[in-house]
């Protein structure tokens, strides 16, 4: 019997290498930069386009499949998840750092079929690393299988998170508090490269042990969380209960253990879900 | 155009007196590279320094003993300050004699994890001033050097700082140092904060000064501040900032003193004050008292 899913995944990497092309042909240019939700939640021409050339180019291959994209929702499209066949697209993750030029940048396809995730491509494009993770078939960073570490000693952890794009104080202030703990169990540090999508493959390749993260959203994580599961993660929600794509919260960690310690540590943030409006 | 008046000093082309210096230091940089690299594929026995987030492995010794043997056997009238001797009891003074600065692997939590940020660091400084300096990516494999009077650059690339004055559209890069007590980390978030409220585009934390300090110096953030680093952290990297076009100053606003243990670094002078009017201080001491 035909694998109908692998034939998408091979068509998603080559869409998310041109789309990496795109990418760095615009960081040779001067960029205007616009504002979304709030001074630090920056968008470009180039997120736009790059989403419509992986929007168009999938639904000529693919009419009766759903497509669920950043910047289509910001551009009034509803969020409605459903079992359908679902492209979920963050045409640039890490916007703030393709801005300035930051080396890492993402584009970020993940793909579900009654609702769960059966692949996930980031491809961090100005660094050339490709990791796919495909349900059952294990995670890959340019053909290397992945493997997440095996550290379960939160004190000897090393985790990943974002401040996020909020510049409201009182989120600020809960952000830099759930880090203050952390930090004071203590563990080995906290990194931010700046992209929700390479911090979780940071997590797959073990060379993190943990990242969590309030305020993104499903487009960050859809392509990103399968390929934590397959370097033998898992994911959670950041109260320790099961993991929702949609609710806007995550740990991706090594191990359940772990998660479980982390999220000990976290004072919710209140934030609209993904499929609310 | 140079950064600053103070930096000024004979264009050199061709022959120079450090050029051999220089030329070895490229080499040992690489070759310090090529063993981290196989190092890190490797299980690490890992020993705690000043604190439980202040790492050393066996190769941080290595990879000094390799470089600080080669330059002593070609060089034998230099002096060095190195990290690990430091460790060990070295005093840490920077006299006028030729003096090699060197960290044999900028963030070795990095190493430890397989974080893949990790580098060599290679600072040359004569009459107190820094000639030199080379950086090593060991793990994307990119060579930053810089040399004063001649430029900066990233494998052959020339490198340019970013010339953002508004705080309100700067990318900045920080480290959290050593120390981890209470009073520590509400003043390093404290100085976290103050720069979100003043709406930075974004803060970034990847667990190298010295690479932190080379993504300034090639446009790719906009400023840098650290209480806690070191002068093997800064010695390298401030020449290829300087020579990149870039402001390197200490945090109270004033010169840079490279023993002092703190630094603001920036694309723009004007970002600079701005970035170390918003820091309340960390005392971490000084490297010439300890």
């Amino acid at each position: 019997m035909a694998d109908p899913w692998q034939e998408c995944m091979d068509y998603a990497v080559i869409l998310a290498r041109q789309a990496g092309e795109m990418i760095r042909e615009a960081l040779k240019n001067e960029m205007d930069v616009m504002i979304k939700s709030s001074p630090a939640d920056l968008v470009t021409v180039t997120d736009q386009k790059v989403e419509k050339m992986l929007m168009s180019s999938i639904k000529e291959k693919y009419p009766c499949h759903s497509f669920i994209g950043e910047e289509s929702v910001a551009a009034g499209e509803k969020t409605v998840f459903t079992e359908s066949p679902t492209w979920f697209i963050d045409p640039i993750d890490g916007t703030t750092n393709f801005v300035h030029r930051f080396p890492f940048v993402a584009v970020s396809i993940g793909f579900l079929v009654n609702k769960e995730m059966e692949f996930g491509i980031v491809y961090s494009c100005v660094e050339d690393k490709m990791y796919t993770g495909r349900k059952g078939k294990g995670a890959f960073c340019n053909g290397q299988k992945l493997q997440v570490s095996q550290q379960e000693d939160i004190t000897k952890s090393l985790l990943v998170t974002e401040l996020g794009s909020s510049r409201k104080p009182e989120t600020l202030r809960i952000v830099l508090s759930n880090m203050e703990k952390l930090c004071s169990i203590p563990i080995h540090g906290i990194r931010s490269v700046g992209t929700a999508a390479v911090n979780m493959c940071l997590v797959a390749t073990g060379g993190a042990d943990a990242y969590y993260e309030m305020g993104i959203h499903c487009w960050d994580m859809a392509g990103a969380g399968i390929i934590v599961t397959e370097a033998g993660g898992v994911l959670m929600d950041v109260t320790g209960g099961p993991f929702d794509l949609m609710s806007r919260r995550i740990i991706a960690a090594n191990s359940i253990t772990l998660a479980k310690r982390i999220a000990k540590e976290i004072e919710i943030i209140p934030l609209q879900r993904d499929d609310e409006s | 155009m140079k950064p600053s008046s103070e930096e000024e000093g004979e264009l050199v082309q061709g022959v120079g007196p450090w050029d051999e210096c220089f030329e070895v230091a490229v080499q040992l940089a690489l070759r310090a590279g090529q063993i981290i690299r196989k190092a890190l594929t490797e299980e690490k026995r890992v020993s705690t320094k000043t604190s439980a987030a202040d790492l050393v492995t066996e190769t941080d010794h290595r990879v000094e003993d390799l470089i600080v043997s080669e330059l002593r056997k070609r060089f034998p009238s230099h002096r060095f300050i190195a990290e690990e001797a430091t460790a060990s009891g070295a005093k840490c003074v920077l006299t006028h004699s030729p003096t090699w600065i060197i960290d044999p692997i900028d963030g070795t939590c990095n190493f430890v994890h397989r974080f893949p940020t990790v580098a060599v660091s290679i600072g040359f400084a004569v009459h107190q001033e820094l000639e030199f300096g080379v950086i090593h990516h060991c793990t994307e494999e990119r060579l930053y050097t810089g040399r004063r009077g001649q430029g900066a650059f990233c494998n052959g690339q020339r490198l340019q700082v970013s010339r953002e004055t508004d705080l309100a559209k700067a990318l900045v890069l920080t480290e959290i140092g050593p120390k981890r007590d209470p009073d520590t980390l509400k003043v390093f978030l404290s100085n976290m904060e103050r720069l979100l409220h003043a709406k930075a585009h974004g803060v970034r934390v990847i667990g190298s000064s010295t690479l932190a300090l080379c993504y300034l110096a090639s446009g790719a953030a906009d400023a840098y501040y650290q209480f806690g680093l070191h002068c093997w952290d800064l010695a390298a990297a401030t020449v290829i900032i300087r020579e990149a076009g870039g402001i390197v100053i200490d945090t109270s606003g004033g010169p840079l003193d490279l023993m002092s243990c703190r630094v603001v670094a920036a694309g723009t002078r004007e970002m600079a004050v701005l970035i170390a009017q918003a820091l309340q201080t960390i005392n971490y001491g000084r490297d010439d008292e300890k």
